[in-house]
């Protein structure tokens, strides 16, 4: 079984107070990244669906890992390919040079040279939240399409995947070659099993990390370039970004009196109710 | 319980200061130009910290309440350990925390100790009995693999290091602690390859648990009719299970209680008894009667692991203390209006020593355990001998000071974590008092603070007619330089080289009065102890505040210049307040009063 994922390095979220915005721009100078986190759990997930989880582990099937950026995102590639990955692909580019359209329409020429049984991706960026990119690539590719993971099963040339929905969980099956984007509860420690995973084997909570010695084998691993013009098949970024700003700060709150003025103030200032 | 607070999430030690360290103190991307560490690029230790990170903040930060909470117990038979290890021990495994900076041929991966020890810090940072789990098996594996047959390599190290087994060290018994020389674990020969060992340890740490397959212990025996005292004492591999063919036997090794702790309470302190069945086998390791001294090979590495814990302890409480003030509103600033609102306590200049100088003593015990690793590490690897040798020298040095600063000043610090919490802090409802707690078993064990204080005058500068102070003053003569090449205060490095030259002379004179009156020489051991580490920290920030200047001189992102002046305020505290310490010791060394050395016992 062949995967392919593909990563988005993000700034790390939890630095994001030190963004600083302009109208022109959000200057991502000095900034620290990371893989999004919804990637690493596509990453864990396609890692899974192609070992028997037992000890010492084995593998049956290939992982790759693919990106857009420029040179500096090969950091995020490596990482991947130290926590597990076979190998990366990247297609070189800026990052004010991309949108959400453009990304797709260049992730689908690979993904069209690669023919992989399936493409994993997190169901969205936590740093634009546009969730986009796996819906547009299944559409360009014409294939099935199922979103927001939480459970995936392996059968024979098809995927059961679940999604956590209001009440319950809705299941669907989509024959390969097929998109799947995950949600977060994909790396709780029930919820990915290949066909070679037996039933009572429960993984560690959460991603797996990268391991010194698989660190060191990162290194030999291969990192394919592309470029981006040979990939976007003509297609060129098609959103204008008019303005940038921050968020208002939050104002003081007010004590209100009594419950009666609290009703008041939800059903005539905020209405709320 | 007060209000909840929205505090951030602890970061165990910052990202920024380990950075700093590693690469604008340290350089240490110069140590992957050594042939041994050729494999290695900043990239890797990037990718490798990165993965630690997120274990330590992570399961292992997030399993240390409950741990804490529920201490490891006996239940008659055997020491049930928290269910968690099951998951956290194998995944320090995995990332290879329990083989890293062995050799490549002994099964290691020959990971440099600086970058180890960042690891070790983290993760200690985080939850520091289960990551000794995975330390103290290290150091029992290495002790097979430096001294050990091919045989025991291959049968009990190799299991350890790749965390199928766990490792003990089984040194002490009720009546041979600090005394080892007192050990009386008896090791009889036999004709085959094994002696039959009987005897009682106690304060064996992770010396039973309930999630490895077995457990190695290194054990002090004493092999019958060998001489008495420390030159009679053999090393010994004394498993829980032993090996006969590809079978695991019982090895007639008995838990008999756990002690309670004060800290480090999910790592079991135990009772063991070997051979109450007459049928527990021990495997000598090298030679007979040389244990202590293979022990001893240890004790550099072991030591700094101890004030690696210490100031690991210690930087976690204070970014929790930091966290808290930060957001805790309590009264009114000084030049405030009575009625206004309340100021976060971090505006109260109290409160704001308390937290510098935290940040003052935990910084600079971890700069000195990372400057200790990159020693360590160009004794063994460094291509020249001078280069190696001036390394050993140095680490020998330092080794008692970097225990004990970053475990007695620790103490105090986390005792200030707790005292910022005010009321809160002193409730088990805060962490700071678990970490006071764990912290003091750091000036305790391997070696306590007397131990070093005697081994840094008796057997370091005694012991080398001066010549390792010569060899340090050389290193801080070469500190004093760059520092006024990078243009740090001229003032501090003033102080830096007076301190020096008085920690000199007095050593010269306590040296001719030892020759006299060894007792007399020795009784001020503890205050010399706190001088020299008073200095040492000294040379520590002046190096901090060198690679601080530079970074401002090379300009940076706005967040840089913050963290830069912090070094610099901790430096220019350590010079105001710290320093000046070093003649006033010195003087009451020299002075040399005996009050509790002439005192009468019934006069206590």
């Amino acid at each position: 079984m062949k995967i392919l994922v593909a990563l988005k390095r993000v700034a790390d979220p939890d630095n994001a107070n030190k963004v600083k915005v302009s109208p022109e721009k959000i200057d991502t100078t000095g900034l620290e990244w990371k893989i999004n986190p919804f990637d690493e759990y596509a990453l864990e997930a396609a890692l899974r669906l192609t070992e028997d989880g037992k000890k010492p582990k084995k593998r049956e099937g290939e992982v790759v890992v693919m990106t857009l950026g420029p040179k500096e995102v090969e950091t995020t590639l490596r990482s991947a390919l130290a926590t597990g990955a076979d190998r990366a692909i990247r297609i070189d580019c800026t990052d004010d040079e991309l949108d959400g359209r453009l990304v797709a329409n260049a992730l689908k020429t690979v993904i069209a040279e690669e023919k992989p049984d399936y493409v994993i991706f997190g169901k969205q960026a936590v740093d634009g939240d546009n969730n986009g990119v796996g819906q547009m690539v299944a559409e360009l590719l014409d294939w099935p399409m199922a979103t927001f993971a939480a459970t995936i099963q392996e059968e024979d040339g098809s995927l059961l995947v679940s999604r956590e929905v209001d009440g319950g969980m809705c299941t669907l099956r989509v024959k390969t070659p097929a998109v799947v984007t995950v949600d977060l509860r994909i790396v709780a420690p029930e919820s990915v099993y290949s066909k070679l995973t037996d039933k009572a084997h429960k993984y560690s909570d959460g991603v797996r990390f990268a391991a010194l010695p698989a660190i060191m084998k990162a290194k030999k691993k291969p990192i394919d370039v592309k470029a981006l013009a040979d990939t976007a098949g003509g297609v060129t970024i098609g959103s204008n970004y008019a303005n940038f700003e921050a968020p208002a700060a939050r104002a003081a709150g007010v004590k209100v009196e009594d419950v009666a003025a609290l009703v008041d103030k939800l059903a005539n200032e905020a209405k709320a109710i | 319980m007060t209000k909840q607070l929205n505090i951030m999430a602890n970061p165990l030690i910052r990202d920024r200061l380990v950075d700093f360290l590693l690469n604008e103190v340290l350089h240490v991307s110069d140590l992957c130009d050594l042939p041994e560490f050729e494999d290695y690029s900043t990239e890797t230790f990037d990718l490798l910290l990165d993965s630690v990170r997120k274990l330590a903040r992570g399961p292992m930060f997030e399993t240390y309440r409950e741990m804490n909470d529920a201490p490891a117990h006996f239940d008659g038979k055997r020491v049930i350990t928290s269910e968690r290890m099951k998951d956290l021990y194998p995944r320090l495994v995995e990332l290879g925390m329990t083989n890293a900076t062995r050799p490549k041929d002994a099964g290691g991966q020959q990971l440099p100790c600086v970058i180890m020890g960042v690891c070790a810090a983290y993760l200690s940072a985080a939850n520091v009995s289960a990551t000794c789990f995975a330390t103290l098996s290290i150091g029992a594996g290495h002790l097979i693999e430096a001294f050990g047959s091919h045989i025991l390599r291959e049968r009990y190290m190799a299991p350890i290091y790749s965390g199928e087994w766990t490792g003990t060290m089984a040194l002490t018994e009720p009546h041979a602690g600090s005394s080892l020389g007192d050990v009386a674990t008896k090791a009889l020969p036999t004709d085959g390859e094994h002696y039959l060992i009987s005897g009682s340890k106690i304060f064996i740490s992770g010396g039973d648990n309930s999630f490895s397959e077995n457990i190695v212990h290194l054990a002090l025996a004493r092999i019958e009719g060998a001489p008495a005292g420390i030159r009679g004492i053999s090393l010994f591999v004394v498993p829980a299970k032993r090996l006969e063919g590809t079978d695991l036997v019982d090895n007639d090794v008995t838990p008999t209680g756990t002690f309670h702790k004060m800290g480090w309470r999910a790592l079991p302190s135990i009772a063991l008894t070997f051979g109450e069945a007459g049928d527990c086998h021990g495997y000598l390791v090298g030679e007979p009667h040389r244990g202590m001294r293979y022990m001893f090979q240890m004790m550099n590495e072991a030591r700094i692991g101890v004030g690696l814990h210490a100031a690991a302890t210690a930087l976690v409480a204070y970014e929790e203390s930091l966290a808290y003030a930060k957001e805790r509103p309590q009264g009114r600033a000084l030049k405030g209006k009575a009625d206004g609102p309340q100021v976060n306590i971090i505006e109260h200049a109290d409160v704001r020593r308390m937290l510098l100088r935290q940040k003052a003593i935990s910084e600079s015990a971890f700069a000195l355990v990372l400057i200790c690793g990159q020693y360590m590490d160009l004794s063994r690897y460094a291509t020249e001998a001078a280069e190696r040798e001036r390394a050993e020298k140095l680490l020998e040095l330092l080794t008692p000071v970097t225990k004990t600063f970053a475990a007695e000043q620790g103490f105090e610090s986390n005792a200030l974590a707790v005292q910022v919490l005010g009321g809160a802090g002193y409730t088990s409802e805060y962490l700071p008092e678990a970490w006071l707690r764990d912290q003091k078993l750091n000036s305790i064990h391997e070696g306590t603070t007397g131990i070093q204080s005697l081994d840094l005058l008796a057997r370091k500068v005694f012991g080398t007619g001066g010549a390792s102070l010569v060899g340090f003053a050389k290193e801080i003569a070469l500190t004093i330089e760059a520092g006024k090449s990078a243009g740090v205060e001229e003032s501090w490095l003033k102080a830096l080289e007076t301190a020096t030259a008085d920690v000199g002379e007095l050593s010269q004179v306590l040296g001719m009065r030892a020759m006299a009156d060894a007792e007399a020489g020795m009784r001020h051991s503890h205050d010399y102890l706190d001088m020299f580490g008073t200095l040492v920290i000294g040379w520590v920030w002046v190096r901090l505040a060198t690679a601080a200047s530079r970074g401002i001189k090379n300009g940076g992102a706005r967040a840089d210049k913050s963290f830069y002046d912090g070094q610099l305020r901790c430096a220019q505290y350590w010079f105001a307040n710290e320093m000046p310490r070093v003649k006033e010791l010195a003087r009451r060394i020299e002075v040399g009063d005996d009050s509790y050395a002439a005192m009468d016992h019934d006069s206590f």
